[in-house]
């Protein structure tokens, strides 16, 4: 039988399996991404408890199986670290969701990824501490975007290397070049581009260079970031993330 | 996770489709799903015509209740139906079952709104996808609601559910209430036991 093996964990997705069983799948500290299958996890309480419930910090132990993708999962046991609470506000678990639904779309099974698990580890933390707030979620997006290989520039006309908001004017943002252009270089932008004013374009750049921890205190780069944002990730993702709805309902 | 369906070679093809559509069934797999065709194989004709008319007339008259949503043969359910019971007082629950455990606990006398779901945003369930617009709509029409217990269940989507309608319900004036946190261990309501459920409800805090 393979070695027990254990790792701090945060819980994506869960769903019922059977009567007894449930799938999750985690995002994991130390062994990427992880699909799981808990047994009798609705029966016993002493094993899993409330713990693999979607959103949840966890200390995850496991063994691999040599044939299927699931890994079994032995049991569940509290966080290294006290986790946030975040099911105290309809805000905060719709921002969360949303951030899990994000890092799912975001990392492969197999690749490496410690920084998405820190970084939504870290999101969730300030997302306790603070609640959800629009800037929360740009910050989130931007980072984890980031960490994902797509870092987009807003502080750096993506043609001439100007800062746009410096200017004083409004700044495009071209999905296809993964960031801005200025007002003077705008004929390299296409019809579609995103405008920013020069306000929300310094907010977009403020965001995008600051950790998630600080986003609580910092503007948000309005609707017209959002929608550079959703444009890009519209580019990048295969399908709508479901829980986008309830949060843009929301915020 | 396609449950692999494995023919049962050797076995005639009216036997095969019993299992097959046997293993459908919530906790049934292919060896169960055997184990019961060949009892019902075994059984006197007139009890298999008896189960499958059974299952024929569930299905055909179970619907829901028009006042509660809690599933009925008639209009109106018998705990809608019943004048004595305290019909001011809506235990708003998840489904069905959670409405039966609640009623073996023997421990509340109101009545109930059955929602059919959870908020659950990682599933893309939102709050017009259950029965929530309903139970706005039947406080505003009903003469007084002195108090509506949030009974879903003590997971992330009973919580946003509970969350959603407290602020749904706030500009109707009502008083909202939740069960006692955390009481309901493994987070479903449905299969908690009736002394948990009774100190739950007592347990009740106002939203
Ligand atoms: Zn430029
Ligand atoms: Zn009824």
């Amino acid at each position: 039988m393979p070695a027990e093996e254990s790792t701090p964990a945060i819980v994506l997705r869960a769903r019922d399996y059977s009567e007894s069983d449930r799938i999750v799948t985690l995002l994991t500290r130390d062994c990427g991404k992880l699909g799981g299958i808990a047994k009798g996890a609705k029966s016993s309480r002493r094993r899993f408890e409330r713990k693999l419930e979607p959103l949840t910090h966890l200390t995850l132990f496991f063994r691999r199986r040599p044939h299927g993708d699931l890994v079994f999962i032995t049991r569940a046991e509290p966080p290294p670290a006290p986790a946030p609470i975040l099911d105290d506000d309809l805000g905060k678990i719709a921002l969360a969701s949303y951030i899990a639904e994000l890092a799912d779309a975001l990392t492969g099974e197999a690749a490496d990824s410690a920084d998405a698990y820190l970084m939504v580890a870290r999101a969730f933390d300030a997302l306790g501490r603070s609640g959800a707030s629009a800037a929360m979620r740009q910050s989130f997006e931007l980072n984890l975007l980031r960490v994902a290989g797509f870092g987009l520039e807003f502080a750096r006309c993506r043609v001439c290397g100007n800062s746009p908001s410096e200017a004083g004017a409004a700044a495009y943002f071209v999905v296809a070049r993964g960031g801005v252009v200025c007002a003077r270089c705008r004929a390299h932008a296409p019809e579609g581009a995103v405008r920013l004013s020069p306000a929300n374009a310094a907010a977009m750049a403020e965001l995008a260079g600051a950790p998630v921890e600080d986003a609580a205190r910092m503007t948000d780069a309005g609707a017209e970031g959002a929608l550079a944002l959703a444009r890009f990730l519209g580019s990048i993702l295969d399908r709508r993330l479901r829980s986008a709805a309830l949060l843009d309902s929301l915020m | 996770m396609a449950e692999n369906f494995k023919r049962n070679d050797g076995l005639p093809p009216a036997m095969t489709r019993l299992v097959k559509e046997l293993s459908r069934l919530p906790g049934i797999g292919e060896k169960t799903a055997s184990r019961l065709a060949f009892n019902l194989l075994n059984r006197p004709r007139d009890e298999v015509i008896a189960l499958a008319e059974a299952l024929l007339e569930m299905k055909e008259r179970i619907g829901l209740c028009g006042e509660c949503f809690g599933l009925s043969d008639a209009p109106r359910c018998p705990i809608c139906a019943d004048p004595d019971r305290e019909h001011d007082l809506i235990c708003v629950v998840e489904g069905p079952a959670d409405l039966m455990a609640i009623e073996r606990a023997r421990t509340f006398a109101g009545v109930y709104h059955v929602l059919h779901g959870a908020i659950a945003p990682l599933d893309g369930i939102g709050p017009d996808d259950i029965k929530i617009a309903e139970l706005t709509a039947r406080v505003q029409g009903a003469a007084a609601v002195r108090e509506i217990i949030i009974a879903t269940n003590a997971t992330v989507e009973g919580e946003a559910t509970a969350l959603y309608l407290a602020r749904a319900l706030k500009p109707l004036g009502v008083k909202a209430s939740r069960l006692a946190r955390g009481l309901p261990a493994g987070g479903d309501l449905e299969y908690s036991d009736s002394a948990t459920l009774t100190s739950a409800i007592s347990g009740r805090r106002e939203l």
